[in-house]
């Protein structure tokens, strides 16, 4: 579903992507993580061309993103995006956050959209707030409602761009349950998280990057008891450290 | 002592109340299009301002330029003395039997105002944070329509205040079409002047409508406003 070649990506002398090659196929789950700053962001980005590539190929669902005769809002169409910062739309009620992309870009009509995004809210939880507006939900409650907005589309493959790096420990949980569910249902998804306990849990792979580099790429459960790198190795004893430990729990 | 005798019963009924009325109405009529259509205008300006594509950035630097740094009188003169060379015959014939004075005095103000809001329109914009383009066009919509259903609603709010304040001015600014010969209602009021040398009665009975007029515009905006606001407090 998403494969990348040779990608390399520079700000001005900044290196952010150097040589990133990797695959993942219908179903799969692929967790990324690595310290801020090595290009983990950067890359997820450019999955479904918010970021430009200086060079390589991506592939995405079968179409090439640097061909012109790919049109791109078609392929986002198909790729949901979630973002750390939810970026729900502030004017527009949950129901029309949920309902809007559908409605406009696949001409649903309304009474289905809506009741699509009925079913989607139930799904994250939230079916009493779809009249309710952004500013009024919580954090967690705001990123549920911004997957159920994603889900919408019907996407084939869904993008978590640190999804909870910017929630209360206390609401990590309630939104990497949503994911949960959402990886068991089959759906192909990569996701750029900090919460190892969600990679140990739903990752089939997990991919450690630093300095724009993939450093290692291992099913969790190697990744996690025999990391290869020594800077594989840090990280992971960083996260586990008692002062992060809050946070990682929760995700389990 | 004043040798000057007060008469506020001819402008308050019969003929010369009609005239007031009827001057009324051509300015009720000119705020009303030139607001509705300098707004549409605005934000066509303000995208175009905006775009990718350098050649439609220009275009719309250029109308700015030339019609922030002009004055709106001389507009005015050249959409009536001047723009009727450029058109042809027939359109000209036609636009003559049909109030070429109001049509090239409403192109004037529109225009005119129209580069003040596109300007304010664009600070909107620009306040709006990144994220909110980057989650539309992660969507599928286009940037054309990530603008009209995101980006510009949200803009547009954020914009009322001097909003409000480009289309007093257009309101005011209407007085100059009397220049052209728009029986508006400082032409009305002028006229009522020159028939009965009761100036200060007249255009006291100008202003008070042309403020009047003011109160009700900026009540009009702060009630929609409200309404906006109280549905979703900026977050």
């Amino acid at each position: 579903m998403i494969q990348c070649k040779g990608v390399h990506k520079w700000f001005k002398d900044l290196h952010v992507l150097n040589d990133i090659n990797l695959q993942v196929t219908k179903g799969e789950v692929l967790v990324v993580c690595g310290p801020s700053g090595s290009g983990k962001s950067t890359l997820i980005r450019t999955i479904n061309k918010l970021e430009p590539i200086n060079e390589g190929t991506i592939i995405v669902d079968g179409m090439d993103l640097a061909d012109r005769k790919t049109d791109i809002n078609k392929l986002r169409a198909e790729v949901g995006f979630v973002f750390q910062q939810f970026n729900l739309y502030p004017h527009l009620s949950v129901m029309n956050n949920i309902t809007l992309a559908p409605r406009k870009i696949r001409k649903t009509p309304r009474r289905e959209a809506e009741e699509q995004a009925m079913q989607l809210l139930a799904r994250v939880g939230l079916a009493e707030k779809h009249a309710a507006y952004p500013s009024q939900l919580s954090g967690g409650q705001q990123q549920r409602v911004a997957i159920a907005r994603a889900l919408a589309m019907n996407p084939r493959i869904m993008l978590f761009d640190e999804p909870t790096s910017a929630l209360d420990p206390e609401m990590i949980g309630e939104v990497l349950s949503v994911m949960q569910d959402l990886a068991r249902s089959g759906m192909t998804m990569m996701v750029v998280t900090h919460e190892m306990g969600f990679a140990r849990e739903v990752a089939n792979r997990v991919i450690f990057m630093d300095a724009g580099t993939i450093l290692e790429e291992a099913p969790p459960a190697q990744f996690f008891r025999t990391p290869q790198h020594d800077r594989a190795r840090q990280f992971l004893n960083q996260l586990l450290t008692p002062m992060h430990g809050a946070s990682t729990t929760a995700a389990a | 002592m004043l040798s000057y005798h007060f008469d506020w019963s001819i402008i308050l009924s019969g003929t010369y109340f009609d005239w007031l009325v009827s001057g009324l109405k051509v300015t009720l009529w000119l705020s009303a299009s030139g607001i509705l259509l300098s707004f549409l205008l605005g934000l066509c300006v303000a995208v175009m301002r905006m775009s990718h594509i350098a050649p439609v950035r220009w275009v719309a630097q250029l109308f700015l330029e030339v019609t922030r740094n002009t004055p709106l009188l001389v507009q005015i003169f050249f959409w009536y003395f001047g723009s009727y060379k450029l058109l042809p015959t027939d359109l000209n014939d036609w636009l003559n039997n049909h109030n070429f004075e109001f049509v090239a005095a409403l192109a004037a103000l529109t225009i005119y105002t129209s580069a003040f809001i596109a300007e304010d329109i664009r600070s909107g914009v620009l306040s709006i944070p990144k994220e909110q383009l980057e989650a539309a066009r992660s969507a599928g919509f286009s940037y054309l329509r990530s603008m009209q259903y995101i980006i510009l609603p949200q803009a547009v709010r954020i914009t009322i205040p001097p909003l409000v304040n480009q289309f007093l001015n257009l309101a005011k600014n209407s007085s100059l079409a009397m220049t052209i010969g728009v029986m508006e209602l400082t032409y009305q009021a002028r006229q009522v002047e020159s028939y009965t040398f009761k100036g200060f009665e007249a255009f006291t009975a100008a202003t008070v409508v042309y403020l009047a007029l003011s109160v009700v515009i900026t009540f009009l905006v702060d009630q929609y406003n409200n309404r906006v606001l109280k549905l979703h407090k900026a977050s």
